[in-house]
């Protein structure tokens, strides 16, 4: 009897409603659920059933032989043993038994036996109606029994569906707990290891105190379940389920009872545990695919340390030693020269200790783009200002190209770091000034395009373009067309601007004009327009132009 | 105090860095002291009573903007921080903190002599001038006046504020805060687009060529500078 109320705990909620429905669903209800008040109503059923035969009896009794009216006390037996279970089928045998020998033998309506065949016919009808009973019970409670299982099953496939799919560890987390409240009806916790520590991925909305904590702790250091309904702190408000792989403990699963009073079946828990075999699998899944991640970043790391000796190396030593030449040579032989001389030298080591000062700027930028350290502080900038600092700072590298700025005076404020974005037109523009002859012009335009949804800066030269299969090689790090070996430089600029232009959300892409040379441009997202308090002054030579070189 | 031979303290916790400042300031007349730590540079201050500070923002124990509050308790010393090219956020706290300049490093004896000069003059005369001027650009502040080339220009009452405000700190960069603070109020201290967009009509009006400024010079991440004749 205890077992079948523990049992109940599943379909108390569904029995418990069957008061209010009406006959025919409360008769399934009675059938599908093994209740013991019910055992009663199912004996009057299967009464009810024996009646039904007999009444059925009196009108076939004139035309029929006797012996042959026990079939239906049989078929009463049959569908009392298939619907109603053993005890009721018994009962219906016996009174069936009963029925027979009271209305149809002779003497009829006595329960007197005169005829030694009707023994052989009552103990016939008894002992069929118990071994059909026993057999339909027994097919009855294999269904059902299957159908738990079928159901059990589905519901493991569902989850292991659903987490295979998981993308991420709260995906992972999320679909674990999905599934118990959809399965058990109950809400779940997942507090996963970290090192040696659990850590709650769930938010706040299902706060775990400190007790809890120790039990969920407690699971997960033994391996065992804890908490409610187990022997270990049964005391707790939830059951824990350490998540186990063959390798180790991930995590504990918690389960929450809605009603203090249920427990859960030897089926559900056997389900739950499958639920938390599963939930183990996948949670360590993610985690070695984190970890392999990780890995593969690490080894993208080394590539990138190697090659930076192997390129760099090259590149930190030239300066230096174009600058300890000159430097030495002013010092030791300062007699033997001429004041031109020691100019070019002075000149020379102070432009070679420039060109290191902006590799290893380089070099820091590139790592912290690779290291995604880059903390954008996007404020509205003025896009001409942007561009004017970026000719600052390049100011005497220009040499004697022309530039030429074009910015439509109504171009409006657009969000990005000012710092980095000069910082990646400088460096476009440094691109520029390598790969062109000198004197040639440049090109510098900002302007919103896409009906306004991107800023874009084009930066436009008359150099020696850029072959068709590099024109996106070009940005890769370290990347450096084969005929610019000529130019110094280290393949970085245009690296750092792309990561610098993709930090911001935007894009940078390079083309060949038709003319010779070459455009790179840079658009950045304008994710809102900034409604500007103050007017901008309605210029009225819309194009600013300037030429570099002249006074 | 004199605008040549001043008093030097170098704060900077590296050695060639303290060389490289000696050689070029004692050339030019300037006496250098050199403290390697903020609780060095805050005894060195009181010991030397130097008529500037140089001060590098990464000291191994009081960091550079720290130095700078607590100096500003009592002194209103010239400061120029050494910091280098991107950490602007350092700067910034240590501009705000009260220092009066700043250098990335690396830079030229030049750029560091002329940051000198601007600190001291304007440390030694505080008092706000009538008139001032640079190139052909000219703002008389006594009767509310910009003329470029002799020429009058007509600003809107902000862009004149904030002219005004560049120009009484010729040669010396103000943070955005700061001068959203002075011309538009401690409310609309962090409203820069405000800023961005009277800087940028300013320019239309008084730069020969907007987009390579010749006087209002952006301080990249930092604030702007109106250049000064130093």
């Amino acid at each position: 009897m205890t077992e079948k109320r523990a049992y109940s705990d599943m379909y108390a909620d569904i029995a418990g409603k069957a008061h209010a429905v009406p006959a025919i669903s409360a008769l399934t209800q009675i059938i599908s659920v093994h209740q013991p008040l019910y055992v009663w109503w199912r004996i009057l059923l299967s009464l009810g059933l024996v009646a039904v035969a007999t009444a059925l009896g009196f009108p076939l009794h004139a035309l029929i032989a006797r012996a042959n009216l026990v079939m239906l006390y049989l078929a009463a037996v049959v569908v009392a043993a298939t619907y109603l279970d053993r005890v009721p089928s018994m009962v219906a045998a016996v009174a069936g038994v009963l029925a027979f020998n009271f209305f149809f033998t002779e003497p009829r309506f006595t329960l007197v036996m005169s005829d030694p065949e009707d023994i052989i016919t009552f103990t016939g009808l008894f002992m069929v109606g118990l071994v059909v009973s026993t057999l339909a019970a027994r097919a009855r409670e294999q269904a059902e029994s299957a159908r738990q299982h079928e159901s059990q099953i589905a519901a493991l496939y569902e989850l292991s569906r659903d987490l295979t799919a998981a993308a991420d560890l709260d995906a992972v987390v999320q679909g674990v707990t999905n599934h118990v409240s959809h399965t058990f009806g109950r809400e779940s916790v997942i507090l996963l290891a970290e090192g040696e520590e659990l850590k709650s991925r769930q938010p706040a909305s299902f706060p775990l105190d400190e007790n809890e904590w120790a039990v969920a702790v407690r699971s997960f250091r033994s391996g065992q379940p804890a908490g409610r309904g187990t022997d270990t702190l049964p005391g707790a408000r939830l059951h824990y389920l350490p998540l186990k792989t063959v390798r180790r403990i991930v995590g504990v699963l918690g389960v929450k009872t809605t009603d203090p009073n249920l427990h859960l079946t030897p089926e559900q828990r056997r389900l739950l545990e499958s639920f938390a075999g599963q939930a183990a699998l996948a949670v360590e899944r993610e985690q070695l695919a984190e970890q392999a991640r990780q890995a593969e970043l690490l080894k993208a790391a080394d590539k990138l340390q190697t090659a930076l000796l192997n390129s760099i190396s090259h590149d930190l030593r030239t300066p230096l030693v174009a600058i300890t030449g000159a430097l030495s040579s002013l010092q030791d032989d300062a007699a033997s020269l001429n004041e031109a001389a020691r100019q070019g030298l002075i000149e020379m080591a102070r432009e070679e200790a420039e060109r290191l000062n902006r590799l290893v700027g380089n070099l820091l930028d590139m790592s912290r783009i690779e290291a995604g350290a880059l903390r954008l502080k996007q404020v509205p900038c003025d896009v001409q200002d942007v561009i004017g600092t970026a000719l600052e700072r390049l100011s005497s590298r220009l040499g004697d190209h022309p530039v030429t700025v074009e910015v439509p005076p109504d171009l409006p404020l657009v969000p990005m770091d000012f710092v980095l974005i000069v910082q990646a037109l400088a460096n476009i523009l440094d691109n520029a000034v390598k790969y062109s002859p000198p004197g040639s012009p440049i090109r510098v335009t900002g302007r919103l395009a896409g009906a306004g949804e991107s800023l874009e800066i084009a930066v436009a030269d008359q150099g020696i373009g850029i072959p068709a299969e590099d024109l996106t090689r070009v940005f890769d790090k370290f990347y450096r067309a084969q005929r610019t070996r000529a130019v110094s430089g280290t393949g970085l600029g245009l690296a750092i601007a792309k990561g610098i232009v993709e930090a911001h959300g935007g894009r940078i892409w390079a083309e060949n004009r038709p003319g010779g040379g070459t455009v790179v441009t840079l658009a950045l997202p304008v994710q809102h327009v900034l409604a500007i308090s103050t007017p901008r002054v309605s210029a009225s030579k819309h194009r600013v132009t300037t030429t570099e070189g002249q006074p | 105090m004199s605008e040549t031979g001043v008093r030097v303290l170098v704060v900077d916790d590296e050695r060639s860095i303290r060389r490289f400042l000696q050689a070029a300031l004692a050339p030019h007349g300037h006496t250098v002291y050199e403290a390697t730590s903020g609780e060095e540079a805050l005894a060195a201050v009181i010991a030397h009573r130097p008529d500037l500070i140089i001060l590098d923002l990464g000291l191994p124990d009081l960091d550079g903007t720290e130095v700078t509050r607590r100096l500003r308790e009592w002194s209103q010393i010239p400061i120029v921080i050494l910091s280098v090219l991107d950490r602007e956020e350092d700067k910034i706290a240590a501009l705000d903190a009260g220092a009066d300049d700043y250098l990335s490093k690396p830079f030229g004896v030049g750029e560091l002599l002329a940051r000198i000069r601007v600190a001291i003059r304007h440390a030694s005369r505080p008092a706000e001038e009538p008139v001032f001027q640079v190139d052909d650009l000219k703002v008389d502040v006594a009767h509310r006046q910009v003329t470029l080339t002799g020429q009058e220009v007509s600003l809107t009452p902000t862009e004149y504020d904030l002219l005004r405000v560049l120009g009484q700190h010729a040669g010396k960069v103000l943070t955005h805060r700061q001068l959203l603070r002075q011309v538009w109020g401690v409310a609309y201290e962090t409203e820069t687009h405000l800023l961005r967009v009277n800087v940028s009509n300013l320019r239309r009006k008084i730069e020969p060529d907007p987009t390579r400024p010749h006087y209002i010079l952006t301080e990249p991440g930092v604030g702007y500078r109106l250049r000064a004749d130093v």
